[in-house]
């Protein structure tokens, strides 16, 4: 199922991501101190860290959601540097190549499940209506969710929105997927449902890059774990050994914290 | 005391009153959606004109916006009928105070959505009339028809430029009988007819819009 999912989605291949020199502030308070990340084509980065680190505001820059001050964001063959004007070109080029999860879903309550699929792909990709549609159908039937096609997100559970939310993004052909925290608004054994298609993506070679509080899935998924604190990367590396071993204090804390939940 | 007969004039009064409500609440809505994004605009050259349109409309009281239709723009040239100025007097104020909440309905939308739309790559129009207006539309409605009932019996202010609705063939027909309580009595109840039900209707609406949108 997983090479299905992938290949059924992907008919482009992953790109990179590359952040560099990336800094942010909000009036006096800088969340963002000159990051630098090198994400490679399929891989799977980890970012975790205390709230209020940034490390939800580094994921935003990346597809511009927030506007950096400073710095440059290279997704494929795309870059964007920070302080100059981005051109509406530019910026839907960055942003088709990159999909986006959210913590709280954000499905489009006033279309059915099947139209939050398809209507993106008319617009965006400019396929019609019945090529969309299909292609939605064929991507719910891989999550397990085709019969939920007719109805509106209000009628599916949380961990049901958030896999529509996967498959909304996966059918534009991402080259890079972005989860903002995907499990944090559901219970522990739904998110499970969401990490399998999260796992299933990553297993395909997706280059995904994860802000999680899920320490098992960043052990066992992720090829690299960033972590942060206000604003800064204070530890990176390769996931299991910065669990077994975190060299700073920080981050020993906060593992301990998490870990103890 | 035969009231009955003076019903068919009391039905053609309604009739218009029902005319002017449906043109006001038509055009009003619409007017009132320009309004609405003009106020939100950020061009001030849209934004501030939109914005005192707005705060006269909602300002000055409806008689004397209709006052001002009728018996005020002729000395600048411009001359309707009594219709006609009521019709443009109305819909002014029934704007006005649509786009304040028209404007609040799409405020409502979820800051979420808008983030959604613009991280799978949607231009800025279609993430509007697409995604944001329709959700915006919708949690306008409860307010949208509460103002269409109101605007109903707003109507009756036309009478005072002669308009022949509801309330002034009523005036006509007390002034020939003087039976001043039984036929106001009526209007009343034609009024209440009609506004009554109408406000049920808004009420349900409301309920199954609640129920409908998590």
């Amino acid at each position: 199922m997983s090479q299905q999912l992938i290949t059924e989605s992907q008919q482009v291949t992953s790109a990179g991501v590359t952040i560099t020199n990336l800094s942010k502030s909000y009036g006096d308070n800088q969340v963002l101190d000159n990051i630098s990340i090198n994400v490679k084509p399929g891989s799977v980065t980890a970012l975790i860290g205390p709230s209020g680190s940034g490390k939800s505001t580094l994921l935003r820059c990346i597809n511009l959601l927030e506007t950096p001050d400073e710095g440059t964001i290279t997704v494929g063959t795309t870059t964007v540097e920070a302080g100059t004007r981005v051109s509406d070109r530019a910026l839907l080029d960055l942003r088709r190549q990159v999909g986006m999860v959210f913590q709280s879903f954000n499905l489009f309550p006033h279309m059915s499940v099947l139209r939050n699929v398809a209507f993106p792909q008319e617009k965006i990709l400019g396929r019609s209506r019945e090529e969309a549609e299909e292609r939605a159908l064929t991507l719910l039937d891989r999550v397990g969710l085709r019969e939920k096609a007719h109805q509106h997100p209000d009628r599916c559970s949380g961990g049901q929105q958030q896999r529509i939310a996967i498959v909304r993004a996966l059918a534009l052909n991402p080259r890079a997927m972005l989860f903002d925290e995907p499990t944090s608004a559901l219970d522990p054994e739904v998110g499970l449902e969401v990490l399998a298609v999260m796992r299933e993506l990553a297993a395909g070679g997706m280059t995904m890059i994860v802000v999680t509080h899920e320490m098992q899935f960043a052990r066992d998924v992720s090829d690299h774990l960033v972590v942060m604190a206000d604003g800064h990367i204070i530890e990176e590396g390769r996931p299991a050994e910065i669990m077994a071993n975190p060299v700073q204090e920080r981050t020993r804390r906060f593992l301990s914290a998490v870990l103890e939940r | 005391m035969d009231l009955v007969q003076y019903l068919p004039q009391l039905c053609q009064g309604l009739l218009v009153s029902l005319q002017l409500t449906v043109i006001s609440v038509v055009f009003g809505y619409a007017v009132g959606l320009l309004l609405a994004l003009g106020v939100s605009s950020r061009l001030s050259w849209l934004k501030w004109p939109a914005l005192v349109i707005v705060e006269v409309g909602r300002g000055i009281p409806s008689l004397v916006v209709l006052y001002v239709v009728y018996y005020g723009l002729p000395s600048v040239g411009l001359l309707f009928d009594n219709f006609a100025a009521a019709a443009i007097g109305l819909t002014f104020t029934v704007a006005a105070y649509s786009s304040e909440m028209l404007r609040a309905g799409i405020q409502s939308v979820h800051r979420g959505q808008k983030e959604a739309a613009m991280a799978l790559g949607l231009p800025q129009p279609s993430t509007f009339t697409r995604i944001i207006l329709p959700q915006g539309l919708r949690s306008s409605i409860p307010a949208l028809m509460g103002l269409a009932i109101q605007s109903f019996q707003g109507t009756s202010l036309a009478y005072s430029i002669s308009v022949s609705e509801l309330m002034s063939n009523a005036y006509q027909s007390s002034s020939i009988t003087f039976q001043y309580l039984q036929i106001y009595a009526i209007t009343g109840l034609v009024f209440a007819v009609i506004a009554v039900p109408s406000t049920w209707t808004s009420v349900w609406v409301e309920h199954r819009l609640a129920k409908g949108f998590a």
